[in-house]
């Protein structure tokens, strides 16, 4: 994600996803698509004593976070043409681009 | 911090946080101590393969805390006036570890 800009928010950044014509990677192709990147809001603090109860005492710490993600997405059809030794194919599929973002719950920080 | 500068503030800080600390049987005090803020970079990009989305997530935690205990006022008979917090002594950019943390 190079080139991106350090601001607040949760923005669509273009990337290239590389699609490759077999699991050698005979021929390679890249497609321009977008991922959501950003800097959403977190937050650390103490936890409340019903917290604290409720984890028996082991959960002191309370984590209020959003994260970057993909909040509408959808599919692009591309057509690519490899040509190989074996002879020349033309290969259609679908490839998912995030068309919007916003910071959301992060379902995916736990450790 | 200033309130422009923390519109614009990228990463993860130290920043001044007062909550009530409260338990049954006590009054309450309000205190006022050091926990974590910040903006962390997050993202999620479209991969080819199952399940279709990669992500990368990291929060604003304590890396490093130390405990304080301050003594709750007015108290009933029989219930122990102590309330033990954690302090942040260092915040960083990193997952939520489920085992000291509510995430």
């Amino acid at each position: 994600h190079e080139g991106r800009s350090l601001a607040p928010g949760c923005h669509l950044h273009p990337f290239n996803v590389t699609i490759r014509s077999d699991r050698r990677g005979t021929c390679k192709g890249a497609h321009l698509v977008h991922a959501c990147v950003g800097y959403c809001e977190s937050s650390a603090f103490p936890s409340r004593y019903s917290v604290l109860l409720a984890s028996n005492f082991t959960h002191n710490i309370t984590s209020a976070s959003r994260c970057c993600t993909i909040s509408r997405d959808a599919k692009v059809r591309s057509k690519f043409a490899w040509t190989a030794p074996e002879g020349a194919t033309n290969e259609e599929m679908e490839i998912l681009t995030a068309r919007a973002c916003r910071c959301d719950m992060c379902r995916k920080s736990r450790y | 911090m200033l309130a422009a500068n923390l519109r614009r503030f990228v990463g993860c800080a130290v920043r001044e946080f007062t909550f009530p600390a409260r338990k049954p049987g006590c009054g309450s005090l309000h205190i006022t101590t050091d926990a974590c803020w910040g903006r962390c970079e997050t993202w999620e990009k479209p991969v080819l393969e199952p399940p279709f989305v990669d992500s990368y997530q990291r929060v604003c935690t304590y890396n490093q805390s130390r405990l304080a205990t301050v003594q709750l006022p007015d108290c009933q008979p029989g219930v122990e006036p102590s309330y033990t917090y954690p302090v942040a002594l260092r915040c960083d950019c990193s997952v939520c570890v489920t085992s000291t943390t509510e995430c």
